[in-house]
């Protein structure tokens, strides 16, 4: 499977759409999760099915990803525009594409913020507008300007990145992938799952809750053979969630 | 530039507008309507994060979302353009629970200042400095609470639920979580803002301090925490490839380990990883680097 022209140029516009957060702030799933990234590259390559299996495993890597203050050490979604193209053009396995996203999504972070740096420059423009009590100039400073830097910053980036990067990336993961290395990579990516659960964890704040942790980490390893699903699961969750407020409850 | 607007500037280019010329019956403010809040709640929820600066933060996006209102209330041209320069000032919070609210907050804090202004009362008026300082004041604590709940806990909480359809490369998994977050911070950032403009000044109390509000936090505490268990089983994939030979008799570590407890290696990890940011701060980078290297050092040496 090979990349054209067409099919980087869309997903490099998909990109910048999402970080240029132009979408308002339904684009902060968009950017935490590598999720509808992965599935829209599989729509324009023609494999939602592999492209999903490869985000998935992408996205354990992220679950923790929140944006204190609205820096994100790491740009899931870029790392995704990359590594999910990688992934099938090479047909790597899931383990392996976490493998390119992980370096992929930190450079990405430096590039968001860039986006920044740049935006700064034009608060004199917004400021001009303001100054005139002019509505309609004040909205497109603040509105149209931002926008068209970050298309500007992120269409050629993952353009160039995605179209003349992608062979090469996935030509030397295939290089090294039957090895000790390979098992290496392996490792690295069932484990790196952890982190993103340990960091929400840390985030909910709540020590004196953590027992409901331990409760559903021994319910799903003791009950695995019974192949519950998460939907299942959440209800479960729903019910411990309403009998700890039914339980807490002040008498009235 | 218009000569009437320039009067009022310092040299600095702040604006004091008169306001006495708000008594005048053609700048008579225009009441603030269910729909202009609802107007208001999206322009900040779509502009949010598109102007981020490093000097003004988010503040640019807030000012979009309070134009419409702005123009009701300010009629006169100099009125108007100190707001804007009022609402353009360094501002950063969440989106939902600090945007929404400090929205609804702000804009009926500037109605309530332009009647003031327009029948005659400025001594009762709500004073500039004091829209400021609830702004700066209750961004924090509120972008605080929000971080944790919407980004942290309900956009997961979505995802760990349809995750498996991803798995099983069905692209649902991933369509909907995004639909679903994006639908239900919308509606309640939206009652937030509503509540904001109904309490004023109050509305981050009732937030911060309410009890409803306490417990509906601590069960999304409960679900979040109960999720991260449910994946923390599902998906942490850590276990040991170490076999050994004494006496003719095969010791596989990993077959010994579940003999005692099935799933602790992956349980002790997410719990160091826990313990590490619990005395270490949420150091994420770090942790990450101290788990690769140390997975990659017991992957070469056999272990796991």
């Amino acid at each position: 499977m090979e990349l054209t022209v067409i099919q980087a140029l869309i997903i490099a516009i998909w990109v910048a759409l999402i970080e240029s957060r132009c979408l308002g702030y339904a684009t902060l799933t968009l950017r935490f999760s590598p999720l509808m990234t992965g599935f829209i590259c599989g729509v324009v390559m023609g494999d939602v099915a592999g492209a999903m299996k490869v985000t998935a495993t992408i996205q354990l890597i992220y679950m923790g990803a929140v944006a204190p203050g609205g820096t994100l050490p790491s740009e899931p979604a870029i790392a995704a525009a990359i590594a999910v193209p990688v992934a099938l053009i090479g047909s790597l396995s899931p383990n392996q594409a976490v493998a390119i996203a992980v370096p992929v999504g930190l450079l990405g972070s430096y590039l968001y913020q860039f986006r920044f740096f740049l935006n700064t420059f034009f608060t004199k423009l917004m400021d001009k507008n303001a100054a005139e009590a002019n509505d309609k100039g004040l909205a497109l400073s603040i509105m149209l300007v931002p926008t068209l830097i970050s298309f500007c910053l992120f269409i050629p980036m993952t353009f160039i990145a995605l179209y003349f990067g992608a062979p090469v990336i996935s030509d030397v993961v295939n290089m090294i992938s039957n090895g000790p290395i390979f098992h290496i990579l392996e490792v690295v990516g069932g484990g790196l799952a952890a982190l993103g659960i340990a960091v929400i964890m840390h985030v909910i704040g709540k020590k004196s809750l953590l027992i409901f942790f331990f409760l559903a980490y021994f319910m799903s390893v003791s009950l695995s053979s019974l192949e519950i699903n998460t939907v299942t699961y959440a209800i479960f969750g729903c019910v411990f969630a309403g009998m700890y407020i039914l339980f807490t409850a002040k008498e009235a | 530039m218009s000569e009437y607007i320039e009067q009022f500037m310092d040299e600095e280019g702040t604006i004091t507008a008169d306001t006495s010329v708000m008594t005048k019956p053609e700048n008579a403010p225009e009441p603030i309507t269910n729909k202009d809040l609802l107007k208001s709640w999206f322009r900040w929820w779509w502009a949010n994060e598109v102007p981020h600066t490093y000097d003004r933060m988010l503040a640019p996006a807030f000012c979009f979302g309070m134009i419409p209102a702005l123009k009701k209330l300010y009629k006169d041209k100099a009125m108007l353009a100190e707001s804007f320069q009022r609402h353009l000032m360094f501002f950063n919070t969440q989106a939902v629970w600090g945007g929404g609210t400090l929205t609804g907050v702000s804009i009926s804090l500037e109605e309530a200042r332009a009647k003031a202004l327009h029948e005659g009362r400025p001594e009762e008026a709500v004073d500039v400095t004091m829209i400021n300082n609830t702004k700066i004041g209750l961004m924090g604590p509120l972008a605080g609470i929000g971080d944790a709940i919407d980004s942290g806990t309900v956009q997961y909480i979505f995802i760990a639920i349809f995750l498996p359809f991803a798995k099983a490369g069905n692209g649902l998994g991933a369509v909907l979580p995004f639909l679903c977050f994006a639908l239900s911070t919308f509606i309640y950032g939206f009652f937030f803002t509503k509540m904001g403009y109904n309490l004023g000044r109050g509305a981050a109390k009732e937030i911060m301090t309410g009890a409803k509000m306490k417990s509906v936090i601590n069960a999304l505490g409960v679900l979040g925490l109960f999720m991260m268990g449910i994946m923390a089983a599902q998906y942490v994939d850590v276990s040991s490839t170490l076999e050994f030979t004494i006496n003719q008799k095969e010791f596989v570590i990993q077959d010994i380990l579940d003999s005692i407890l099935p799933g602790l290696l992956p349980l002790l990890t997410v719990l160091a990883l826990y313990l590490f940011f619990d005395k270490k701060g949420l150091k994420i980078t770090k942790g990450m680097i101290i788990l690769t290297v140390s997975l990659i050092i017991l992957a070469a040496i056999g272990i796991l």
